[in-house]
C-alpha cells in the first residue's frame, strides 16, 4: 500500500504566516517530484491548536486515511502533547505522527523571509522522511498488585506501614531484629516540638502488631527480588535459610534505618573503657532504664560534658538532629540535679527546625554553657578545645557524653547490591533526585524512606513514610492497571556481542545478561526509554523505539541535504 | 462528586507535586494560585542548590504537566474567599480575578506587549525592572497568556480609550469586558502549600538596606543573577549601574527578630558566593557568618566545595552587631570576630541572607478556613501527632514552606505526605447517601 502522508502547516496566526510564505512550502513540497512514492497531502491551517483546529484535524485524519501525519507548528513543548491527543482520537496510531518546529526554529530567528522559508522546507522535507520510518507502538496495560513490602520495623517502616495497610493493600513488614520499634524505641523523651512524652511511638508496636492487614515477619530478611512497579517477586527468608516465604508485591519501602560507631574509634577522641565517656544513645537508655544518670561507680556526675559532631569531619555530613537531642540530655541532667555543671562544646547548632530556637533559649536560661570550639580533642574524661578566639582550654570533667555521626545501617551496601540501587557517597541510598524526588529510587516502586536515605529524626521519617505512603496510594490503586514506558530500548540479538556495556550505563536496572546465550536483555517493564544503552553499544544492538538510528539519520541526512 | 475532589491553595513546586499525585490517581484537584503564573518561589532562581541545577528546567517540566493534566483544574489570579461545610464536604467559594485575555484563544506571541503605552515596576522582579501593563511577569511564565493591570491600564481605569493591545492581538485574545468571577466548588479535602516570603531587610537600620544602593536582599540578588531576570544575568548595582567586586554576604539576617533558624540560609547564601564568582572572576567574596546550618547529606560537601574557593568564610561572634555603613562611594561592612574584636571589610555590594517567614495572606487565610497558626505566623501543625502535615482542622493539611522554613525537598516532601493523607481520608469516607438512594430504587 501506498504511504498516505498529511503535512500540516500551522499559520500560528501572524506568527507563523507573516514570517514564513507558507504557500511556497506546499509548491515546493508538491512540486518537487520527490514525493511520488506517497501520496502527499499538504494543507494549512489558521491555528492547529485552538478548539476548532482540532476538530478539523481529526475529521482530516479520517477522511484522508493517512497512514503518516506531520504537523508544521510551534515548538513541540507546547502542543506535542495537544497533537498526540488529536491522533488517539482517530486509527492513525501516535508514533506516526511527527511535529515539526518552524515557528521558534524559523519564523522567528530568521529575520529574512525567504532564508526562514528554505529552512521550514527542509525541515518539513526531514520531518515527513522520520515519519516514513517511524513505526507504531502501542500502549499496554499491566496489572498491578496494590500490596507493599516494607523492610525495617524502625519508626519510618512502621509509619508507613499503618499509612498503607487497609482492606485492598496488604503490608508485608520485615524486620530483621526480633522486634519492632528501632532505635527510637530506646528513647527516653521526645523533644518538645514532638511532644515530649515516647508514648506515642511506644503505642504504634501494638498498633502494628494488632493490624489485620500488616503481616510481620520479624527475625526475617529479603533474599532475593525480581520484577518491576507493580510486580515484584521477592522471597523473604531468616538466618542462612536458603528456602523462604514468597512474597508478590507491588513496591518495596526500604525503611532500614542508621547505626551509630563507637566513639573510641573516632579521631581525636582517645580514652580508656574506665573512663566516663559515653555515647549519647547509652545515656537516652540508661535514663530510659535506670531514670537516673549515674556513672559507673552509681554516683552522681558533679560536671558534664556534652560534646557534639562526633566524627561529623571525617563522615563529610551534618547529622541533623544531633544538636537539638543533646539539648534534650541537657535538660535531663539539669531535671535530675541543677547543681550538675553541664557544658555543651558545639561547632555550629544546627535547628533547622523552626521550634528548636526557643527549645535553645530554656536550655541556656537554665544555667547550661554553651561553648563553640573550632577544633576540640577528648583525652581521658578532659575535653581540649580550642575557640573561635583561638584560645585552647583543657576542662575535666565527671562525664563526657559525645553525640557521633549518624552511619548508614549494617547491611545497607549489599541490600543496595540486591535491589539494584545505587548508593549516595555518604553511604547511605541515594535518592533519584535530591530536591524532587528524595524518596524515589532510580527504580521504580522502590523507595528509600528514613535515615536510611540519609541522618534524619523521628519527626523527618515518619513524615518520609508518609511521603512514600503518597506515592504509592496515588500509583498502585487497587483494582487498576498501569502504563508503562512505551518508548523503550530492544536488543537485536544478532548483532549482541556480550560485552555487557549497556548494563554498566544503565541507571535503571533494566538490562539483564542472559547466560545461556550470552547476550544482554531488556526488562521493557523496567526500562524507561532514557537511551544511555543505545548511545553506548559499540555494536549497535541496542536502539531506542521511536528513536533508532535510522529514524534520526534519516530525518537529518534529508533536512541537511543540499538540492 | 465532593469526596473524589480536592482544593489545593497555592501553584508552587508543593501544591504542583501534591496536585498532580491527586490527579494521577483519578482525583478531580482544583489548583488556585493568587499570581497570574504558576510555578512559586523556586522559579525565580536561576540555578538551585546543592547541585546547581537549572531551577527552570527542573520546575518547567512540572509546570506543563500541571496545565496539561485532564484531571486539573488551574485557576490563576484567583483566591478563596470563604469555606463552608466539614472534611468530605466542604464548599468552598472562589474568586476568580479578571485577566482580561483569554486563555484560550491567547498563544503567547507577545505581541500585545510592545503597543502598550504604559510603563510599571515589576513586582515580581523585585521591582528591579519595568513591565508593561499588559504583561507577563517574566520571560517563560507558565501559563503564557498574559494579564492585563487593571490598575494601571489607562483603558481599564478610565483615563483614555486606549485600545493597543486588543488592536496589535491577532487572535481577538483581548477582553476588556473580562470581569471577576465568583464560583463555587465542593471538595473533600484542602491542601494549604502558600509558601513563605523573606524578612523584610528593610526594617532593619543598621543593615542599610534601601539606604545604599549596594545593599540588595536575597530574591533581589536571585533575580538580577537569572538570566531571564530584569538585567538578563548582568550583575550590576542599581543606579550606578556597576558591577561590584568585593561582595560581602551576610547570614543569619532578622533570625533573632523571627526567633528561629530558617535552614535554607547558609545553603543558598553559600550558593551566592559561587554565583558572584562565576560570573565575576575577579570578585572577592566574603561570607559573615555565625552557625553554619548544612543539614542534608549532600549539603557540607557543597559547603566545602565553596567555602575557601568563591568565598572567604568569616566567624562573627554576634550577627545583632552586624552594621552596613557608607564609605566614601562603597560600603563597610563592621562586624565582631571570634574574639570580639570589631572588623571590618570593604566591599561595594551587599546581599543581606534574609530569614523566611509567612506569607503576607497567611493569617487571613487560616482564618477563612477556620484552622490556627503557630507562634510565629506560619500554618500550625498537629504536634502531637509527629511529622504531622495535619491541620488544627480535620480534612485540612499544609505541604511546603507555608508551615515553616524549608527546603525543596522537604516541601515536596510534604506534598507526597499530604496526597497520601487526601487518599487515605477520601478512600475512608463513607458513599455519599444520594449513590445509595439510587442503588436502593
Amino acid at each position: 500500500m501506498k504511504a498516505k502522508v498529511g503535512v500540516y502547516i500551522c499559520e500560528c496566526g501572524p506568527n507563523i504566516s507573516e514570517r514564513v510564505d507558507i504557500e511556497k512550502i506546499s509548491e515546493e513540497l508538491l512540486s518537487s517530484g520527490e514525493y511520488d512514492d506517497v501520496e502527499l497531502v499538504v494543507k494549512n491551517y489558521g491555528l492547529l491548536c485552538s478548539g476548532d483546529g482540532k476538530t478539523y484535524l481529526e475529521e482530516e485524519i479520517t477522511s484522508n486515511a493517512f497512514t503518516h501525519l506531520v504537523i508544521a507548528a510551534c515548538s513541540p513543548r507546547d502542543h506535542n502533547t495537544t497533537f498526540i491527543n488529536v491522533c488517539k482520537k482517530t486509527d492513525l496510531n501516535p508514533f506516526l505522527y511527527k511535529m515539526v518546529n518552524i515557528r521558534e526554529h524559523c519564523a522567528w530567528i530568521i529575520p529574512d523571509k525567504d532564508k526562514a522559508t528554505e529552512k521550514a522546507v527542509q525541515y518539513i522535507r526531514g520531518g515527513i522522511k522520520r515519519v516514513l520510518y517511524q513505526s507504531e507502538l502501542f500502549e499496554k496495560q499491566l496489572d498491578i498488585t496494590p500490596d507493599v513490602l516494607i523492610l525495617g520495623g524502625g519508626i519510618a517502616g512502621m509509619e508507613a506501614a499503618l499509612a498503607l495497610a487497609g482492606e485492598e493493600r496488604t503490608v508485608f513488614l520485615v524486620e530483621r531484629s526480633s522486634e519492632l520499634g528501632g532505635v527510637s524505641a530506646g528513647l527516653n523523651r521526645l523533644l518538645p516540638r514532638q511532644g515530649g512524652e515516647v508514648n506515642k511511638l511506644s503505642s504504634y508496636r501494638g498498633e502494628v502488631e494488632n493490624n489485620e492487614h500488616i503481616k510481620l515477619y520479624l527475625d526475617s530478611e529479603i533474599k532475593s527480588v525480581i520484577g518491576f512497579l507493580g510486580n515484584y517477586e521477592v522471597t523473604i527468608g531468616s538466618g542462612d535459610e536458603e528456602e523462604g516465604v514468597e512474597l508478590v508485591v507491588g513496591a518495596v519501602i526500604v525503611a532500614t534505618g542508621f547505626k551509630l560507631p563507637e566513639i573510641n574509634g573516632l579521631p581525636g577522641f582517645d580514652f580508656s573503657e574506665k573512663d566516663e565517656v559515653h555515647s549519647s544513645i547509652e545515656i537516652e537508655r540508661m535514663m530510659a532504664t535506670d531514670r537516673k544518670l549515674a556513672m559507673r561507680n552509681g554516683e552522681e556526675p558533679k560536671s558534664v560534658a556534652l560534646v557534639h559532631c562526633g566524627g561529623r569531619s571525617e563522615r563529610g555530613y551534618c547529622s541533623q538532629i544531633c544538636c537539638s537531642y543533646m539539648m534534650k540530655i541537657a535538660g535531663y541532667i539539669k531535671d535530675q540535679s541543677t547543681e550538675i555543671e553541664v557544658v555543651e562544646y558545639f561547632r555550629d547548632l544546627c535547628l533547622p527546625y523552626k521550634e528548636d530556637q526557643k527549645f535553645y533559649d530554656e536550655i541556656a536560661a537554665r544555667g547550661v554553657e554553651f561553648r563553640r570550639f573550632g577544633k576540640l580533642e577528648v583525652d581521658g574524661a578532659s575535653v581540649v578545645s580550642t575557640g573561635m578566639d583561638g584560645a585552647e582550654s583543657k576542662q575535666e570533667y565527671d562525664m563526657v557524653i559525645v553525640a557521633p555521626a549518624m552511619l548508614p545501617a549494617e547491611g545497607t551496601e549489599a541490600l543496595a547490591g540486591l535491589l539494584e540501587i545505587p548508593l549516595h557517597e555518604t553511604g547511605f541510598f541515594e535518592e533519584e533526585h535530591q530536591s524532587t524526588n528524595a524518596i524515589g529510587t532510580t527504580t521504580d516502586g522502590i523507595f528509600i524512606i528514613g535515615a536510611a536515605q540519609g541522618p534524619r529524626g523521628i519527626s523527618s521519617s515518619m513524615l518520609f513514610a508518609q511521603a512514600s505512603a503518597g506515592r504509592i496510594s496515588t500509583q498502585l490503586i487497587p483494582g487498576q492497571k498501569i502504563t508503562p514506558e512505551v518508548k523503550v530500548s530492544e536488543i537485536l540479538e544478532a548483532y549482541c556481542t556480550g560485552c555487557l556495556t549497556c548494563l554498566e550505563v544503565c541507571s535503571y536496572g533494566a538490562i539483564y545478561f542472559d547466560d545461556d546465550r550470552a547476550i544482554s536483555v531488556v526488562n521493557e517493564a523496567v526500562c524507561r526509554g532514557c537511551g544511555n544503552c543505545f548511545g553506548s553499544c559499540p555494536s549497535g544492538a541496542l536502539r531506542t523505539k521511536h528513536f533508532t538510528n535510522t529514524q534520526l539519520m534519516k530525518e537529518v541526512a534529508e533536512a541537511v541535504r543540499e538540492r | 462528586m465532593s469526596r473524589d475532589s480536592v482544593l489545593i491553595i497555592g501553584a508552587g513546586l508543593a501544591g504542583m507535586k501534591a496536585g498532580l499525585l491527586l490527579a494521577n490517581a483519578g482525583k478531580k484537584v482544583y489548583l488556585v494560585e493568587k499570581l497570574p503564573l504558576i510555578g512559586g518561589m523556586a522559579i525565580k532562581d536561576e540555578e538551585s542548590f546543592p547541585n546547581f541545577e537549572c531551577s527552570t528546567c527542573m520546575v518547567a517540566p512540572v509546570q506543563q504537566d500541571v496545565l496539561q493534566n485532564p484531571h486539573i483544574e488551574t485557576m490563576t489570579l484567583s483566591t478563596v474567599e470563604t469555606v463552608e461545610g466539614s472534611v468530605g464536604e466542604f464548599k468552598v467559594n472562589i474568586k476568580k480575578g479578571a485577566r482580561y485575555v483569554s486563555m484560550t484563544d491567547c498563544i503567547g506571541c507577545g505581541m500585545c506587549y510592545e503597543p502598550c503605552p504604559v510603563s510599571i515596576n515589576n513586582e515580581w522582579e523585585e521591582d528591579l525592572g519595568e513591565m508593561k501593563a499588559i504583561y507577563v511577569p517574566t520571560a517563560g511564565s507558565l501559563p503564557n497568556v498574559p494579564t492585563i493591570d487593571p490598575q494601571h491600564c489607562t483603558r481599564l481605569n478610565g483615563s483614555d480609550e486606549c485600545n493597543a493591545c486588543a488592536e496589535a492581538c491577532m487572535f481577538g485574545a483581548i477582553k476588556l469586558d473580562d470581569k471577576d468571577e465568583e464560583l463555587v466548588i465542593e471538595v473533600g479535602a484542602i491542601v494549604i502549600a502558600t509558601g513563605s516570603s523573606t524578612y523584610d531587610v528593610s526594617s532593619l537600620e543598621t543593615l542599610g538596606y534601601g539606604s545604599f544602593p549596594g545593599v540588595f536582599s536575597p530574591l533581589e540578588f536571585e533575580r538580577l543573577f537569572a538570566s531571564n531576570g530584569p538585567t538578563e544575568g548582568e550583575m550590576t548595582i542599581r543606579d550606578t549601574e556597576s558591577v561590584p567586586s568585593k561582595i560581602a554576604i551576610v547570614h543569619c539576617v532578622g533570625r533573632k527578630e523571627v526567633g528561629y533558624c530558617s535552614s535554607v540560609c547558609c545553603m543558598y547564601s553559600l550558593k551566592f558566593a559561587h554565583f558572584l564568582k562565576h560570573k565575576i572572576p575577579d570578585a572577592v567574596v566574603t561570607n559573615i557568618h555565625s552557625d553554619i546550618c548544612v543539614h542534608d547529606k549532600t549539603y557540607q560537601k557543597f559547603y566545602e566545595g565553596i567555602n575557601g574557593v568563591d568565598t572567604e568564610m568569616r566567624f562573627c561572634s554576634s550577627m545583632a552587631d552586624v552594621c552596613v555603613s557608607g564609605n566614601g562611594s562603597g560600603l563597610k561592612v563592621n562586624y565582631p570576630d571570634g574574639k570580639g574584636k570589631e572588623q571590618a571589610v570593604e566591599v561595594d555590594m551587599v546581599i543581606l541572607a534574609a530569614a523566611i517567614v509567612p506569607t503576607e495572606g497567611t493569617a487571613a487565610l487560616a482564618g477563612i478556613l477556620g484552622i490556627e497558626l503557630d507562634g510565629f505566623g506560619f500554618i500550625r501543625s498537629l504536634s502531637e501527632n509527629i511529622g504531622s502535615i495535619e491541620t488544627s482542622r480535620e480534612g485540612i493539611f499544609v505541604a511546603g514552606s507555608a508551615e515553616g522554613p524549608k527546603d525543596i525537598q522537604t516541601s515536596v516532601i510534604q506534598a507526597e505526605a499530604a496526597a497520601g493523607k487526601v487518599m487515605a481520608l477520601l478512600s475512608a469516607m463513607p458513599e455519599p447517601v444520594a449513590a445509595e438512594s439510587e442503588t436502593g430504587e
